[in-house]
């Protein structure tokens, strides 16, 4: 039987608009490899130094992508290992133990929290860091801790949000299973619907990940800078890559510097697609280990 | 079949917020016989299995009033009571679905998870207690080379039965079966009446069925839930 226009219409629609969306993706994806692939080489990451003393931190690395790369997956991993276990428990709060008004006072915290401008967090870690410098200790500057506290911060709503929906879209039979056979509610949230909701709440913290490491203004404001090294600890200024673009892309004299920017986009992209591959790769693992071991 | 009772049930009363659903229930239920409760759709047969195990508190809106006393052999206690430690009721009280629910895990697992709830560490005694359990429910055959493959990868027949093993696994005085046989096939139904029948020698049986030729064939005592009351039939 023939469909209905407006039903071919509504198929037509959504297929245009898959394509417009894959075809942005692959247009930016082949700009950036056409763009960058030339210049990525060992002279882009470590410059002038050799690369094996470079890795061993035998000696700095000045001119070079290396410190950067560094300094980003710091941030990431530390804004990551701050924000993962308090979303992860808000969201498991809101989904499996908090009352309906409460549930509604958080929910609506969270999704103020998700629209705030970066730069505004940006600016809270900047005033938190003053405000500390002022009462505190006088030794405290903007930081890559304070950096990562506060792309945690920016970061939060998408784990909470992801792993409140995914626990609460679980079906009612999954969700009474583990009761029946008497396990107390802590056992059947960790045993049963924290393993069956892991996927979709990995896809949150992939998304997480990603916002980590593009992010520009929260850094920009609260312990960034163009040429710092490697970060000696958590208390020291750090340098970028999203920052470094940004720093090439309105800063660069000739255009040879400017391949540069595209080829420090394109190793910050496959740094992205490494970290979305581990964290699907510990999901697996995790998911294995429990579920089909004896 | 005894005429021991196992189940007293007095002024029961249960609400959905504030949708009356069971009206003042009175009943006693036989020790090692199967009671089969069968009515139309939607008045609250499988609340009332879930007031036997005290399920019906993990689901929001609920509410119930009333008085269920169950002879675990040591004399009657009172379910109802609040304080009741329930872990320890649903592991005495197991119940199967309608729908077949494996846990997310491999086809052993899924069977030796209330083991694990109650602390049971021994792999070896775990090991037997899983496998006498899967033979109880006619699967262990069917499933004794895969033990690690995921139970969702088994048939829908087979996961019914895997639902019952684990069920059967911690030794339950009472089974509460809800529907267990709507969505399965002519075998795998007759497969679960053999079981049912073979296991009333262990245990109290109260199941929820649509079909009355089912009803006819297994049950020693058919219920009716109509109309917010329980008769018998």
């Amino acid at each position: 039987m023939k469909k209905p226009f407006f039903d071919r219409l509504l198929v037509a629609f959504s297929w245009g608009c898959a394509l417009l969306l894959i075809s942005a993706v692959s247009i930016i994806i082949g700009f950036l490899v056409v763009k960058g692939y030339k210049t990525i080489n060992l002279d882009l990451i470590f410059a002038d130094t050799r690369p094996l003393d470079g890795l061993l931190l035998k000696r700095q690395v000045f001119g070079g992508l290396f410190p950067a790369i560094i300094g980003t997956l710091s941030l990431i991993l530390l804004a990551i290992s701050f924000a993962m276990p308090v979303g992860i428990a808000s969201g498991i709060y809101l989904s499996e133990y908090a009352p309906a008004n409460q549930k509604w006072f958080f929910s609506l915290m969270v999704d103020i929290l998700a629209g705030i401008p970066s730069i505004v967090v940006g600016l809270f870690g900047f005033s938190i860091t003053i405000f500390l410098h002022h009462f505190f200790s006088n030794r405290i500057f903007p930081c890559l801790l304070i950096s990562a506290l506060s792309l945690a911060f920016l970061v939060l709503p998408y784990i909470v949000k992801t792993t409140q929906t995914a626990m609460e879209s679980l079906p009612f039979q999954v969700r009474l299973t583990a009761p029946a056979l008497g396990a107390t509610r802590l056992e059947n949230i960790i045993f049963v619907l924290l393993p069956t909701a892991l996927s979709d709440i990995v896809s949150g913290l992939v998304l997480a990940i990603g916002r980590c490491a593009e992010d520009t203004a929260v850094i920009m404001l609260t312990g960034v800078v163009a040429t710092a090294g490697i970060p000696k600890s958590i208390f020291s200024n750090f340098e970028a890559l999203p920052f470094y673009i940004y720093y090439i892309a309105s800063e660069y004299s000739d255009p040879s510097e400017l391949m540069k920017g595209y080829g420090a986009a394109l190793i910050l992209l496959l740094i992205c697609s490494g970290l979305f591959c581990i964290a699907h790769w510990i999901k697996n693992t995790i998911d294995q280990k429990q579920r089909f071991s004896y | 079949m005894t005429n021991k009772i196992k189940i007293q049930i007095r002024d029961l009363w249960f609400y959905y917020n504030t949708n009356l659903i069971l009206e003042d229930i009175h009943l006693d239920i036989r020790k090692n016989c199967i009671t089969c409760i069968t009515g139309p759709s939607g008045q609250g047969k499988s609340t009332f299995l879930m007031t036997l195990n005290r399920l019906w508190e993990n689901i929001d809106g609920a509410k119930s009033q009333g008085i269920i006393n169950i002879d675990f052999e040591n004399g009657f206690e009172e379910i109802t009571v609040p304080g009741y430690p329930l872990p320890q009721l649903r592991q005495k009280v197991g119940m199967v679905f309608q729908t077949p629910n494996p846990l997310p895990m491999g086809i052993y697992k899924n069977v030796a998870f209330p083991l694990k709830l109650i602390g049971e560490k021994n792999r070896d005694s775990n090991f037997e207690k899983v496998k006498t359990a899967l033979k109880k429910a006619f699967l262990w055959e069917e499933v004794k080379d895969r033990l690690t493959q995921d139970a969702s990868l088994l048939s829908g027949g087979q996961q019914q039965r895997l639902c019952i093993a684990r069920t059967l696994v911690l030794n339950p005085q009472i089974l509460l079966l809800d529907e267990p046989t709507s969505s399965l096939d002519e075998t795998s139904v007759e497969m679960i009446e053999q079981l049912l029948v073979i296991l009333k020698q262990d245990c109290t049986i109260i199941m929820v069925s649509h079909y009355m030729d089912q009803i006819k064939r297994i049950a020693d005592t058919t219920l009716v839930l109509s109309n917010r009351q329980l008769s018998k039939q």
